[in-house]
């Protein structure tokens, strides 16, 4: 009747799984298992290519990253000179526009905090974060 | 396993966090981690990273003898940055164990006046109607008024004090009929800062 | 003759009565011990629970393990926690749950202090958010405490059933 000690673990490792699928299910929005943003605020360049003309490309690297290069008809707006580029950004957008914003690579915060500050201090709608950043808009770009 | 993760390293660190509190004013926060060699054969420095460009670190020198004491500056430029901000630097030397040190600088950059939104907009044709900026004074500050200026006469501005530190600015635009901007300067009373806010009329969204 | 012998145990038994008591005062106590236990890690995995995507950014933060296997066991270690207290106070499995209990508490522990040793300035996420502002030394001494309770437990419960096992 007793259960051998592997067999104990095995039963409670196994009876776990089941509420743990299930939360894995029920935050399947608010956190994405490719890196730690949530999927609502990610974009892959693809996505973000798709939406066209309805998209604002925001490059959040520093002046001079962005003076070297950067995606055609992107607005320069970063931390360092946000009261400055904020205006400059706002005054080319308008409701319904897609934004998305982009720092150097998947593990560059720029962007993330950007995006944040457009949302909590503007509050604007419709923030996203490119997936990848810099590097992957250039690997499909080459 | 327990003594492998027991031995310590060569390097000791006085702290890996350091906590800065710059004044409202200040362009830069810097944070000094001292170290001291404990160990019997000098440390090389590979590597010496931050997490973001707005954060520079340098070494004194590149060899740690045995004995010898010596520290990283890590100096963080503030920009336009607000609230909490905490930025890493990563060291990497050639010790046998723990090569790589991770030192964290969390800085709490005070903030005057916390404008929220500090963007209205109506869509072209959209009713006039008056929307409403919340202005917060920071907690180590005193504001008793606050000024609130346009730049064009398209949109009026009006202060209302809402007590315990807060403001209300009510912005109302003349009319919609014409896409125009404006920059609202925000002061507080007896202070040479300056905050800003945005009122703009925008195109209505395409209809598709 | 087992007449005889089941009457002279009755007599010891009437002759000692304070033995019984006692047994039944260390039965009370250890069981206070498995329910002390089992409601910590029933709080600490009901707050992980309530918040995996927190959970999985302590975790993460430790830099042991790549994100997606943080973020699986974010959502699998507060339940597998859950079900093991769970055990602990139902009498279910309990060998089982005090094994997994002692196992993730000491990984819990190693990994602090490895991170510790690293120099990365991180929140256990043991107890969620809540202990956040826990210093290391707090942190150590916390899990210490609680591996001791655990590795009694497990003795306890070890030691009964080889006793079983013998009758």
């Amino acid at each position: 009747m007793k259960s051998s000690l592997v067999g104990q673990v095995v039963i409670l490792a196994a009876l776990a799984l089941l509420p743990a699928a299930g939360e894995a299910i029920y935050f399947r929005d608010k956190i994405s298992w490719r890196s730690a943003i949530a999927p609502s605020e990610m974009v892959t360049v693809d996505q973000a290519r798709g939406w066209g003309d309805t998209a604002i490309w925001v490059d959040a690297r520093p002046e001079d990253e962005f003076a070297n290069d950067h995606v055609p008809g992107a607005i320069s707006l970063n931390e360092d000179r946000w009261n400055e580029l904020l205006p400059q950004f706002l005054a080319v957008w308008a409701p319904g526009k897609k934004i998305i914003v982009y720092c150097s690579s998947l593990s560059c915060n720029a962007s993330r905090e950007v995006a944040h500050r457009l949302r909590k201090e503007a509050q604007l709608a419709d923030v996203f974060v490119l997936e990848g950043g810099w590097e992957a808009w250039m690997k499909k770009n080459r | 396993m327990i003594m492998c993760l027991g031995a310590r390293a060569e390097l000791k660190w006085e702290q890996t966090t350091i906590e800065l509190h710059p004044a409202a004013n200040d362009k830069q926060a810097v944070g000094h981690f001292k170290y001291q060699n404990a160990g019997k054969t000098p440390v090389h420095f590979k590597s010496v990273h931050a997490s973001c460009g707005c954060t520079t670190a340098q070494s004194q020198k590149e060899e740690v003898p045995p004995g010898d004491k010596g520290e990283i500056t890590a100096t963080f430029n503030i920009g336009d940055r607000t609230g909490t901000q905490i930025k890493t630097v990563t060291v990497e030397t050639d010790e046998a164990t723990n090569q790589k040190t991770v030192l964290t600088l969390k800085t709490e950059i005070p903030q005057q006046l916390e404008i929220t939104p500090n963007f209205v907009f109506w869509k072209q044709g959209e009713k006039a109607d008056t929307k409403t900026i919340n202005v917060k004074v920071g907690k180590d500050f005193t504001v008793k008024h606050i000024k609130v200026t346009s730049s064009t006469p398209d949109f009026q501005a009006k202060v209302e004090e809402a007590g315990n530190g807060q403001f209300k600015i009510d912005v109302k635009p003349q009319d919609t009929n014409k896409v125009v901007a404006s920059m609202l300067t925000i002061q507080p009373e007896d202070s040479q800062k300056v905050f800003y806010a945005t009122a703009r009329i925008t195109n209505a969204p395409q209809v598709q | 003759m087992k007449q005889t012998s089941n009457i002279e145990h009755r007599t010891s038994n009437i002759e000692l009565p304070s033995d019984v008591g006692s047994l039944g005062v260390w039965r009370f106590l250890w069981r206070i011990l498995d329910f002390a236990v089992a409601g910590i890690f029933i709080y600490a995995g009901a707050l992980k629970a309530l918040d995996p995507v927190q959970f999985a950014s302590d975790i993460d933060n430790y830099k042991i393990l790549p994100w997606p296997v943080s973020v699986a066991l974010a959502f699998y270690l507060p339940w597998l926690e859950i079900f093991c207290a769970l055990g602990l106070v139902f009498r279910f499995l309990c060998r089982g749950a005090l094994s997994i209990l002692t196992a993730s508490i000491l990984v819990f522990t190693l990994a602090t202090i490895a991170a510790k040793i690293r120099g990365l300035d991180i929140t256990c996420g043991c107890f969620g958010h809540a202990s956040q502002n826990w210093s290391f030394p707090s942190h150590l001494a916390t899990n210490l405490a609680i591996l001791a309770a655990l590795l009694a437990l497990l003795f306890k419960v070890t030691s009964r059933n080889r006793l079983q096992n013998l009758v």
